[in-house]
Parts: structure tokens; C-alpha cells; sequence
């Protein structure tokens, strides 16, 4: 499957054809219209986007004001700056009171490889899931996106939605359905079973082909919907695996490695875990996208590797 | 429409009962409380829900409602007396403040209190929210006004200004920032720990139109709130009060911040507030 979209492209689609529908989408910016690649929203809708400034707090207060108002706020910048600078805002005045705004972390995880770790996004799922309320997305590809994206629009309440900073290809074809919990098995697999969100899905895909020509048969899970999560549909997916890998561009505390760690271990089956992302007490190194997960082992070959150490019992 | 609107004098001998509900309010807290900054901010308050803010229970899911938000939330327990003495609330709720999972939490909680719009406590997150509410009261082509309500010590937090900058910008005067300039803070006065001053020019700086008023004194709150118009600007009337206003040993007293009244202050304090 090809068809390679950013997904800050297909969220802007989405926007488009929203109000197009007739929401009254309102986007909050902090001078980041480039990064959001908004400007055909701006061209279709001259006066609708509100932009603050660089300006976190006020970026995520202003969209709740406006959702308290009647507008459907929904805030585009760089994940780092939106989840750290803007950390009280999102707790209080987004989760707390219940607000009615789409948060979208835009180059999530490390998207900005060598701009380095200020830039980087790798505890966003970790404090949000701390968070009570507040609903958490992280799409794979372009055709999950966008109907996570359509689903927010409609739902009322906080929703975080995690956008990786690259073009990704399509996994899915027309008939896939995204539904809010649910989790998405790619491939069949009982050696080991591979479990991701957001664009390490396609990570694991690799490696679960390198895999199968070295006669391990991997499990290939994608969890698009950290909360809600369907941990049940998650455990069954998983209970038949003599193992269980985690990959994500996320500290390896916090994110869908916890998640699956928490599953596995509150069903008391035992089943090994090794959670690969960003090593504990590390940062991300300031690298090209490709050489930064060959780094920490969240490349397919990294992952290839993993497997293989723990299938044939290295 | 306010559904009161009172005259100045009974808007006085309101903000009386206000005060005396404040005092047995806190006196029945289990938790402390925060008597001195309740009090500050009463005629600001009473002149509001009393005379000057379209808005009442009838009105409280009208989308043309003005809008008023409590930025300094620890000052709650005023804002609880006032939205009992208004009907947004049973009067009969007020001794249960900060009682186990009460409706009268120590900071203001809209999905316990009636009447109550933004969950505050944390400082700084009033005027952001307030910009967008005038935003889209602008776009919405609706009267509506915003009125918010912060501290002196609150502006240090760096996103008031964030806000200010937006509000100017998008030229919100529908927007009505009302500094409750007591003076004092948690730890002391606001001159020692961090200056404010002067106040009105920072503000005229950021683009906002700026008056002042003696905030404890109704006529001139009134007349102040009421002399505001439109000009294309964000207000910000500067009401320069004194913490624990109303009662003789309370007024201008940092301890009070967090105090409550306790034993013979109870009815020293009653006594002072009686009605002539």
C-alpha cells in the first residue's frame, strides 16, 4: 500500500471539509501555521483561524474561551511546545473543566530529529495519560487519521491526537474502521507479538516480514486509541504470544509500553515484555530521523534484532 | 438584563450581608480559608451580580449571558456567599465549605457549584480563557461581555500578560479585566515580594484602556464599571482595595490570607457589619 500523506495535511482536509459541513471550527495556531500547513484553510476561511503569538498557554486558554463560546477549538502547533510550555493549561483549564477542544501534537515523538531534545516529543502520552479525562489518539497512517480526526470533531470532550512530523504511508485500505478503543491486529503472529502506536506501526510491519524470512512469526498490533483502550481486545490479542515487544518514539515510561506492561501483568499471565523507545533516564539523541531509531533500537532492524535475541533465546 | 439591579445603597447594605455570610462561611471551614481575599473583592462582586452582569439562574445556559470568571479562585468563599445571595445556590450550602466532597470545594468547581463558569485555583488561567470567550462572543456577533477578576500578586504569572497581548490585539473591548489590588499576597505585601507597579501604565502599554477606583467603596465601583465603553480596546479597571476589607482587625493584614475567624472574632466581626 503506497499513498503516502503528512498527516498535518490530512488534518487540515479534515478542517476544510468540516466547516465546509457546517461545524464552526475555529483552528488556535502559536505562529504555527508553517508547521500545521494551514495556509489552505486560511486561504478557503480568510478570517476563522485565530493566531496568538508564540504563546502556549494563551494558545490552549484561548481555545477553551472559545469552546466555551460555541466554537469547536482546535489547537495546531508543535507537540513539545503544547504539552511542556502549555503543561497547566491542558490539566486545568482543557481536562479539569471538561473543555470541548482538539489538542493536536504536531511532530510528535522525535519528527525534528536534530533540532534536538527541545524539540522533542517524547513524554506526551506519559503526561496526558495522567491526566484523567482527556481522550488520547495516536494515528498510524493517513486514512486512521483521518477518521480519528472526523470522530473528535464530533465528540464532545478533550482529545489529544499525536501526529507524527513525516509523511506515512497508507497501512489500510478504504474499508477500515476506526472505532475509539479498539485495537488493530496487522498480521497474525505467536512467536512474538509486536505492539505500536503512530508511525513505529510501520516499524514493526518491517520487521514482522524480516522476521518471517528468518521463521519467526510475529504478531503485528497497533493501538491507535491509547485512551480509550479496548484492554480486554488487547489482552486476547496478546495472551498467545511467548512474547511481547513494545515500540514506540516515546520515553519507554508512560507510553504504550506501559500500557501493554500494565495489561500483561494486571492479567498475571507472565508473559515476557521488553518495551523499546526512548531508554529510561535518556533523552532522544539530536539525529536524522533514521539514524535517531537505528540509535535506540526502534528501527525495523532494531526491532528485527530484539526478536530474534529473545524468539531463539540469545 | 440583571435581574436585581439595585440601587447603590441597597448594593451597600448587600454587600453587608455578603460580608457577614463570609464570616460565618469561614468560621465553619474545616480547612482554613481565605477571609482577607473574600473580602477585598466584595463590592466588586455585588456591584456585578447585583447590578451590573446580564446574567442570573434563569439565564445560565443563555449563549448571550455576560460571563464572569474568577481568576483568583481562592477567593471562593466571597464568590459562593454572592451566588447564594443571588439564587445561584441555596443559601443553606455555605456552612458546608470545603467540607468532604461538598458542593463548595476551596476552589471554585463549575460541575458542584451552580453559577460557577471556569474551574480555577491554579493562578494565571482567568484571562486567557476570558480572551477566548470575547473572541467568540465577537465572531458570534453577540453583546456578551467578559468580566474577569484577578490579584495583584496573580499578575506576576507570565501568561496574564500572554493574554493581554491577544486581547489588545483582537481588540476584545467587550472584555473587562478587574485587578483586585489589595496589595498583599500569600506572604506579605506584593511591593516587597514581587512589584506590580506601577500597574496602570504596564497595562496601558499592552494596549488595554485603564481606569482605577476605590474598590471597596460601591458608588465609585459602580460608576466606574458603568462609565465603560467600547473603544475598540480591552478594559482593565484597577480597584484599589484593601485586603480583608469591612472589619476592623482583618483589614490589611497578610495573616488573614489564610485565617479564618474563630471563637469572640465571630460575632467582633457580626457586630461591626450590622445593618444601621
Amino acid at each position: 500500500m503506497s499513498n503516502s500523506e503528512h498527516l498535518a495535511t490530512v488534518m487540515v482536509n479534515a478542517f476544510i471539509d468540516a466547516v465546509e459541513r457546517g461545524v464552526d471550527l475555529v483552528p488556535v495556531v502559536a505562529d504555527s501555521t508553517s508547521t500545521a500547513k494551514i495556509s489552505p484553510f486560511m486561504k478557503q476561511f480568510p478570517d476563522r483561524l485565530v493566531n496568538v503569538g508564540i504563546a502556549e498557554q494563551t494558545l490552549v486558554g484561548t481555545a477553551v474561551g472559545l469552546s466555551m463560546g460555541g466554537k469547536i477549538a482546535v489547537t495546531c502547533n508543535a507537540a513539545p511546545f503544547l504539552i511542556s510550555r502549555a503543561n497547566e493549561q491542558i490539566k486545568v483549564d482543557v481536562c479539569y473543566n471538561n473543555s470541548n477542544v482538539k489538542l493536536f501534537g504536531l511532530n510528535a515523538g522525535a519528527s525534528y530529529g536534530p533540532l534536538a531534545s527541545t524539540h522533542h516529543s517524547i513524554d506526551d502520552i506519559a503526561v496526558l495519560r495522567g491526566f484523567g479525562n482527556i481522550e488520547i489518539y495516536a494515528p498510524s497512517c493517513p486514512i486512521e487519521c483521518r477518521q480519528i480526526i472526523d470522530y473528535a470533531l464530533e465528540h464532545v470532550g478533550p482529545v489529544y491526537i499525536r501526529l507524527d512530523g513525516k509523511a506515512l504511508p497508507e497501512l489500510h485500505d478504504a474499508a477500515y474502521q476506526f472505532k475509539p478503543g479498539a485495537i488493530n491486529q496487522l498480521r497474525e503472529g505467536d512467536d512474538v507479538a509486536l505492539v505500536a502506536m503512530g508511525s513505529t506501526v510501520h516499524e514493526i510491519v518491517t520487521a514482522a516480514a524480516q522476521l518471517a524470512d528468518l521463521g519467526i512469526n510475529a504478531a503485528v498490533i497497533n493501538v491507535p486509541s491509547i485512551r480509550p483502550c479496548d484492554t480486554a481486545q488487547l489482552l486476547t490479542m496478546l495472551k498467545n504470544s511467548r512474547h511481547v515487544i513494545t515500540v514506540e518514539e516515546h520515553n519507554v515510561n508512560g507510553g504504550v509500553g506501559s500500557l501493554v506492561a500494565e495489561v500483561l501483568a494486571e492479567a498475571g499471565c507472565g508473559i515476557p515484555l521488553l518495551r523499546l523507545g526512548i531508554a529510561d533516564g535518556s533523552y532522544a539523541i539530536a539525529a536524522d530521523r533514521k539514524e535517531m531509531r537505528a540509535h535506540h533500537g526502534i528501527d525495523a532492524a532494531g526491532v528485527t534484532r530484539s526478536a530474534t535475541a529473545l524468539c531463539k533465546g540469545a | 438584563m440583571n435581574p436585581f439591579a439595585l440601587s447603590v445603597t441597597d448594593l451597600e447594605k448587600r454587600a453587608r450581608a455578603v460580608r457577614r455570610r463570609i464570616v460565618l462561611l469561614n468560621a465553619n471551614s474545616p480547612a482554613g480559608g481565605h477571609t482577607g481575599a473574600d473580602l477585598s473583592q466584595v463590592e466588586i462582586l455585588t456591584a456585578l451580580y447585583f447590578r451590573i452582569l446580564n446574567c442570573s439562574p434563569q439565564l445560565i445556559n443563555s449563549d448571550e449571558r455576560d460571563i464572569y470568571i474568577q481568576s483568583k479562585g481562592h477567593a471562593v468563599g466571597g464568590y459562593y456567599c454572592v451566588l447564594a445571595e443571588a439564587g445561584f445556590i441555596p443559601v443553606e450550602w455555605l456552612p458546608t465549605y470545603q467540607h468532604a466532597d461538598s458542593h463548595l470545594p476551596g476552589h471554585p468547581v463549575k460541575h458542584k457549584t451552580p453559577g460557577v463558569e471556569l474551574n480555577t485555583g491554579a493562578l494565571g488561567h482567568g484571562l486567557p480563557v476570558a480572551v477566548g470567550i470575547a473572541l467568540a462572543a465577537k465572531r458570534n456577533n453577540s453583546q456578551r461581555r467578559v468580566f474577569v477578576v484577578t490579584g495583584d500578586g496573580e499578575l506576576a504569572e507570565g501568561s496574564n500578560w500572554e493574554a493581554a497581548l491577544v486581547a489588545a490585539h483582537y481588540q476584545l473591548d467587550n472584555l473587562i479585566i478587574i485587578n483586585d489590588k489589595n496589595n498583599l499576597q500569600l506572604a506579605g505585601s506584593t511591593k516587597d515580594i514581587l512589584n506590580t507597579d506601577p500597574l496602570d501604565e504596564k497595562w496601558r502599554a499592552f494596549g488595554m484602556e485603564v481606569t482605577e477606583c476605590r474598590g471597596n467603596d460601591m458608588a465609585d465601583v459602580v460608576a466606574t464599571i458603568e462609565g465603560l465603553q467600547p473603544h475598540g480596546k480591552p478594559h482593565v479597571v484597577i480597584a484599589n482595595t484593601t485586603k480583608g476589607a469591612g472589619i476592623s482587625f482583618i483589614q490589611g493584614r497578610a495573616e488573614w490570607h489564610h485565617r479564618i475567624p474563630k471563637g469572640d472574632e465571630i460575632e467582633l466581626a457580626l457586630e461591626e457589619l450590622k445593618d444601621e
